[in-house]
């Protein structure tokens, strides 16, 4: 187990979820979950409670915690093919062909399963009520694997055919509400990821997806006003500096962006609404208050 | 074997002792013979500290002195409005403690929730002690899934002041799960828990594979348990009495106590009937009539109907957890029911629709818990089966930002032990301090969430603003409970942090109430000449025992039934006054018990000499 720990430890953050978790890229939702299950067996400090571990106590407790994230990310779909698309250079060459393999065998299946889904949907009468709820389990199923495309997929054929099934419509909103919010959150993830990197076009491009995805981010909408201001492009800066306002008009450093954009564009006036309704909330604000006796 | 460890289930209404013995998880019945252990303490007018069933024996002729249902305001703040809500139904006097908290009037004293939850702690601890012949110190203490941080750690100071050293707090429904699981470890299954226990609802979705235990996710609602279906007939029967006689009798502490006591009967006793009645003579008087009498039926329909808004909301958290856990109801392999308000027939019949299958039969509802309990004790201290339980935290972790908004560090439903930081910059030049608070809770407004507690960072660096980066760490112990530390990330210095605000007692009050306690435990056990009078009284009993047959003969015989009832009587004042440990009355008792036995063998003597 030390010796374990000690290579972890010298691969420290080169080490893939994929090779953490001891999976190859192409296994399934449920491999993964297994995998996690058996190496917390070792890695969680209660498998160690009141053993000496001395000082690989702490380096247990972070490694599990390691080992939780990486499930965390590969047990979801939209989160997992996120972090494909964004560590694809850090794979191995073997799981690089995995994710690879695996994209194209997604695709299969997903061209098949249409092409059932439209035989079905040419169901007449009667049998288009049961063709509907075979439909449903394979959604429900899916779920369960942690395929949730292939479950929206599913789904939307099976409303087509039975319009009425209130079960199905609301497994449906459910799931596409739950997949935009998935999408949202990879994609916040990325884009902070690059902004730290400084790649601020790249993470502009991940912050308006996630903004998409849902609406009333917030941190979307200022990461986006952020980098953009970077970059130097102040119009957009501005657009997305007001969203951000309007999202959370309590906030300062979003009002405090915006200020300084209408500023930087002689919009004087709108400057001074900004600062003045930044400093009501925030009294103390120095730079705020230097800004407003300039203008 | 090794170190002795103990599972308890302290529970709203009734508590549970268990643990594993030579492999296998047993319950260990208290001193009086009964598996279950009422969560009541009291303090009896002679002012000895009485608990379980002797406390509840007596609730209806000393309400006020009797503390029922305490694990309703363990970890409450006085000013919440939860807890306000909760002590208006409570017979006996609450009041606002030094820390926001809340203490509980009995006779002179004021105790804090976790130091009467002690005292049952107590009472199971001596139960397991005369169990196993041997000093019991560790125990893993059970709690509602859906309890926050400051409910926690007042579970935990209850265990400390109980002379017990909590080796995990753990969650009810994931206990019922271990219980469950226990020996059929190595199939891979997904199983929910629905726990309607006496106070709170928990509903928890469980992944089972080769011994490991993972909790998909969790919920609940801390305010929500049998007592509340008990409040809903009292309310029925109280209102047409108010209307009648203009008299409220929840005002009346001893008439609400009965009310309380047949409310819960009929309630258990619609369980297998239709219709019950409910005769509480004497329950109030009026200057003009004279007595007022109660006197009413009800039906299993009418239950159905005055609880359906109470069923209803736990089945809206199971379809919440089911949509969390991203499973679906029918997918389950099985469906476990925890908690005595389980066996109500709508509530199983709900279950059923929900699920679409019957419950689990072989999960006990009111043992699963101390046993899941138990078996979590033997896996930390003896490697049990090679058995690991992965829970995950109720409710997300985050801190009050800018303009009252709540940012999220950590999300609900993430597995534990856990950690997660922040960085702060100071905004002020030569900023010394800054204060963070930290909320649980899943509300964007800061002030919708319970707050943990307000920590101060102090001795910062005098620097520039924006000049100092704090870096805060969150970490999550597999308990559940929250700690926080902090380090400067310029100069990786470790930065101070105090607690300012906190629900909690603080660690002298815990201390001195360990103390107290523990000279109460001396003293039961110092005292010769009540052990004296306690082996005077159990061989007294045993003889009476034993002659009893032949009394009940000789009753019909010519002796009368008079002497044996007057026998009866008194053996059974002995018996209270033994429990109570009430020294010298005890004595007084056994002289007379002793002079009777001497009559009674004297006229048995006779009847067969005579024949």
């Amino acid at each position: 187990m030390q010796n374990e720990l000690q290579q972890l430890e010298a691969r420290g953050d080169r080490l893939t979820h994929y090779e953490l978790l001891g999976v190859g890229a192409d296994a399934d939702g449920g491999t993964v979950r297994r995998a996690y299950l058996e190496k917390s067996k070792r890695f969680h400090p209660d498998a160690w409670y009141r053993k000496e571990t001395g000082k690989f106590g702490p380096l247990l407790s972070k490694w599990f915690q390691r080992l939780s994230a990486a499930y965390q990310v590969l047990s979801d779909e939209e989160m997992r093919a996120g972090y494909d698309r964004d560590h694809r250079a850090e794979l191995s060459q073997t799981d690089r062909v995995a994710v690879e393999r695996r994209e194209l065998s997604v695709a299969e299946e997903e061209r098949r399963a249409r092409e059932r889904r439209e035989r079905l949907l040419r169901t007449k009468g009667f049998a288009r009520i049961g063709a509907a709820r075979k439909l449903y389990e394979e959604a429900l199923e899916s779920v369960l694997n942690g395929e949730r495309t292939q479950a929206i997929f599913a789904l939307k054929a099976a409303r087509e055919l039975d319009p009425k099934r209130h079960e199905i419509s609301a497994k449906l909103v459910e799931l596409e509400r739950e997949q935009a919010k998935a999408r949202a959150n990879s994609a916040l993830a990325s884009a902070k990821e690059r902004e730290e990197k400084r790649r601020f076009p790249e993470a502009i491009a991940a912050y308006s997806a996630a903004f998409q995805n849902d609406p009333a981010s917030f941190a979307a909408a200022v990461g986006a006003a952020r980098c953009a201001m970077e970059t130097g492009d102040a119009r957009a800066a501005t657009i997305w500096a007001s969203r951000a306002v309007e999202l959370n008009p309590d906030d300062g450093s979003a009002r405090w962006l915006l200020s300084r954009l209408f500023v930087s564009a002689g919009m004087k006036a709108r400057a001074r609404t900004e600062l003045a309704a930044l400093l009501n909330k925030n009294p103390d604000h120095k730079e705020a208050k230097a800004l407003l006796r300039t203008l | 074997m090794g170190e002795l460890v103990i599972g308890i289930d302290l529970g709203t209404t009734n508590s549970v002792c268990a643990t594993v013995q030579g492999g296998t998880p047993t319950v260990i019945s208290n001193r009086s013979g009964y598996r279950l252990t009422p969560s009541v303490v009291a303090l009896a007018r002679n002012g000895k500290r009485l608990v379980g069933s002797l406390a509840r024996r007596q609730a209806v002729t000393n309400a006020e002195r009797t503390v029922v249902a305490v694990k309703r305001l363990m970890g409450r703040r006085w000013s919440a409005k939860m807890t306000q809500e909760a002590i208006q139904r409570m017979p006996y006097s609450v009041v606002a403690g030094p820390h926001d908290d809340v203490r509980i009037t009995l006779g002179e004293q004021q105790y804090s929730p976790p130091e009467i939850s002690a005292m049952v702690l107590t009472e199971l601890r001596l139960d397991a002690e005369a169990f196993f012949n041997a000093p019991v110190s560790k125990a893993v203490i059970t709690c509602p899934a859906y309890f926050n941080d400051s409910q926690r750690n007042a579970t935990k100071d209850a265990g400390r002041i109980a002379g017990l050293e909590v080796i995990r707090i753990i969650n009810e429904p994931t206990s019922a799960a271990l219980a469950y699981g226990f020996g059929k470890a190595q199939a891979e299954r997904q199983v929910a828990v629905f726990d309607l226990g006496g106070g709170t609802f928990d509903f928890s979705v469980l992944h089972m594979f080769k011994g490991v235990f993972e909790v998909e996710a969790t919920g609940g609602d801390s305010l929500l348990g049998g007592e509340d279906f008990d409040n809903r007939i009292i309310d029925f029967l109280a209102e047409p009495f108010a209307q009648k006689h203009g008299i409220d009798l929840r005002k009346d502490k001893m008439a609400l106590q009965r009310l309380r006591d047949a409310a819960e009967k009929a309630k258990c006793e619609l369980s297998s009937l239709k219709q019950v009645e409910i005769n509480l003579p004497f329950i109030s008087a009026t200057q003009q009539s004279g007595p007022l009498h109660l006197q009413a039926t009800l039906s299993r329909d009418q239950l159905e109907e005055m609880t359906a808004g109470l069923v209803q909301r736990c089945m809206k958290v199971c379809e919440q957890v089911l949509g969390e856990a991203k499973v679906h109801a029918g997918q389950l392999g099985d469906v476990l029911l925890v908690g005595g308000q389980t066996r109500m027939p709508k509530i199983q019949e709900e279950v059923k629709r929900l699920f679409g299958r019957d419950p689990a039969k072989n999960v006990n509802p009111d043992e699963a818990v101390a046993l899941g309990a138990a078996i979590q004790g033997a896996m930390l201290l003896h490697d049990e089966q090679e058995m690991l339980l992965l829970d995950v935290t109720p409710h997300s972790l985050g801190i009050a930002i800018a303009g009252g908004f709540f940012q999220k560090i950590i999300s609900k439903n993430t597995t534990v032990p856990t950690s997660a930081h922040h960085v702060f910059t100071t905004v002020k030049d030569d900023q010394t301090s800054a204060k963070i608070t930290v909320l649980q809770g899943e509300n964007e407004a800061a002030i919708d969430n319970e707050l943990l507690g307000e920590f101060m960072l102090t001795g910062l660096r005098a620097a520039k603003r924006g000049a100092v980066d704090i870096d805060v760490i969150f970490d999550i112990s597999a308990d559940g409970i929250v700690s926080v530390s902090a380090i400067d990330m310029q100069t990786g210095t470790r930065q101070s942090i105090t607690v300012t605000a906190s629900s909690g007692l603080t660690e002298d009050e815990i201390r001195k109430a360990t103390q107290s306690n523990e000279d109460w435990m001396l003293a039961q056990k110092e005292d010769p000449e009540f052990q004296d009078h306690k082996t005077r009284a159990e061989e007294l009993f045993r003889e009476f025992e034993a002659l009893w047959p032949r009394l009940t003969r000789a009753a019909q015989n010519g002796l009368g039934q008079e002497p044996l009832q007057r026998a009866q009587a008194a053996l059974s004042v002995a018996r209270l006054q033994l429990a109570q440990r009430e020294s010298e009355a005890l004595a007084g008792s056994l002289d007379r018990l002793e002079r009777m036995l001497e009559a009674l063998k004297g006229a048995l003597a006779r009847s067969t000499g005579g024949r």
